[in-house]
Parts: C-alpha cells; structure tokens; sequence
C-alpha cells in the first residue's frame, strides 16, 4: 500500500523553477498517475495539459493547482512514441484537455475512453502543431445540408 | 429630391425605400473573436450607433438585415457564416470588421483560417484595423449607408 507523501513509489528526475517561481517538475511517464495520485490528496487540482514538439521527442506539460496553498506546479514528462496514460481516472475535466493534446499535437493518451478530435473535423488529415505537419497543404472543410462536415484539399469544395 | 415652391417634395419610392433601410439598419451579433468587443462598444451607451440610425443588435438572421461578421472566421465557422447569411431576408448587407475577416490578418499563414469572408458572402464595406476602433466601425455603417442611398464620398 502507498501512502500520501510516500515518495517511493516515484521517482523525480529533476527540479527547478523558473523566472516567476513555478516549480517545475520532470517525471518519468510511467510514474505520472502515482504522482498525480499523490497530488490529488495533497490538494491539486488540474488546471490544464500543454504539449510541446521537441522533434524527436513529445513534451506533455501538465500545470496543476493548489486552491488553498495557491501553489502552481508544473509537471513534464517526454515521450519518444507519442503515448502517454491518461489521467480521465483521476480528473474528469483531463477529458476535454487531453481530446484538445490529442487533436492538435498527436499525443495518444492511453485509457482514455473517447479519444476523438475536439476542435477540428473528424475528417481531418494530420495534427496541425507537429512540425512535421505540412501547412502546404491546405485543407478546406464544408458542411453538407445534415450539418456533417467534409474535409477536401480541393479549394473549390469548401472554406 | 426636387423641392416645390409649396412646400411639397417630390420622390420615387425606391428613394424613400432607401432612405427608410439606410436609416434603420438592424444588425445581427456576429462576433466571432476579439473584434467582437469594438463592435460591442460600438453598440453601448458611450459611442452608441443607434444616433447614426442603426438599431439595436438582434440575434436572430431572420430580424435583421445587416451582418457585421467582428472577428476571425474559421473554416468550421464559415459554412455557418453562410447559412446564418442565407436566414436573413433581403434586402441585406455585410460589413467585413477587421483584418482577420478582410484577408486573413495575423493568421494568415495559419491552417484554421478562412483568407477573408468575401469568399464567403458579399461583402458590401471593409473596415480596416485590428482591432478598428469604434469610431472606425462607425464611418463603416455611414459608408454603407451612403451606399444603400446611392451616394458617393466623392
Ligand atoms: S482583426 Fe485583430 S482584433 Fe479583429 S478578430 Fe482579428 S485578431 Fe482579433
């Protein structure tokens, strides 16, 4: 059994802060749902997901917040195969922002239960914050009358 | 208009048609992004458009006859634009506000954004600026209406 504060159960690769005095925390991925486990008791909450691309690498970046300390964290962790596990377990509202990780930078988040994009259409080709994507290619979109939408790289059948 | 010596004047009806929809324009709230928040201190009590004879801001296409499409318009966003358009009866007017809706803006290398509303719908008036000032907006709704009346600025 793991105990609150018990930091055996993950390990802390490196710590900082940064120019305004947010700490920053480096974890491996595998640890991240024992840390966040951890966080939740001792009173965070989440606040947001970002991701960065590093090329050959994913950054995923997850700020919590504690409401009565009013301390803010920052938590990375780096992953070579674009899969991190999913913290809808813990947080519901890590649904919508993992969808948006999801939708826009390709991260795969793994156990979470509706993985589809959020902000783009369904049809869409690529994940438009890689950079790799390729913004030559334009892609239009249109709406037929049943209100569904199309995804064409033809200028002429869509916006 | 010709004046009479009676103290009578004379017209045709599509001028007093147009002086009448020129002087009560209607507009339809569609702000879209940060240009939203001009065209809303457009409207309120401090620089207040309703004293050039353009009304309150309705809701709903199907009330109004003037689109003033205030912000960014997505690809996603652009075939409601279009039916939002469509609803609204005739005769009808767009004001294209800011640069992000004239040609794209400070997005125009970006993938989600449509290079200007024109492509869209017709567009009677430009209004330049990111955002315009109200003021500038303003001058839009005069323009137009000089426009609907057949006038010139020169
Ligand atoms: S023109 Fe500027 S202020 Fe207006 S919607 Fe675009 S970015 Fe926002």
């Amino acid at each position: 059994m793991k105990r609150t504060g018990d930091s055996t159960m993950y390990k802390i690769i490196s710590e900082s802060e940064d120019k305004n005095k947010i700490k920053i925390i480096n974890i491996d991925k595998n640890d991240l749902v024992e840390f966040m486990e951890d966080y939740k008791g001792k009173g965070y909450y989440l606040s947001s997901i970002t991701g960065v691309d590093m090329k050959d690498h994913l950054e995923v970046i997850y700020h919590i917040h504690n409401y009565d300390t009013h301390e803010y964290i920052e938590v990375k962790i780096s992953t070579t195969d674009d899969k991190v596990p999913s913290l809808t377990k813990l947080w519901k509202a890590a649904e919508w922002d993992e969808r948006e990780q999801y939708d826009l930078m390709g991260v795969i988040f793994e156990g979470h239960e509706n993985l589809r994009r959020i902000v783009l259409p369904d049809e869409w080709v690529g994940h438009p914050l890689r950079k790799s994507y390729d913004l030559k290619k334009v892609q239009y979109i249109s709406m037929d009358p049943e209100g569904k939408e199309h995804v064409s790289y033809n200028e002429n059948e869509g916006w | 208009m010709k004046n009479g010596d009676l103290g009578i004047k004379t017209t045709t009806i599509e001028k007093a048609l147009e002086w009448g929809s020129a002087n009560s324009l209607w507009p339809l709230t569609m702000g879209l992004a940060c240009c939203a928040i001009e065209m809303m201190a457009t409207q309120a009590a401090d620089l207040d458009i309703a004293r050039f004879g353009s009304e309150i801001f309705r809701n709903s296409p199907r009330q109004s006859d003037l689109m003033i499409v205030a912000g960014t318009t997505t690809k996603r966003m652009a075939p409601r634009v279009k039916r939002v358009y469509e609803e609204m009866p005739y005769p009808k007017y767009v004001i294209a506000m800011g640069v992000c809706v004239i040609q794209g803006g400070p997005y125009v290398d970006g993938y989600s954004v449509v290079m200007g509303v024109d492509k869209v719908v017709p567009v009677d008036v430009y209004v330049p600026g990111c955002p315009p000032s109200p003021q500038a907006l303003t001058y839009g709704i005069i323009t137009l209406q000089k426009k609907i009346k057949h006038e010139t600025d020169r």
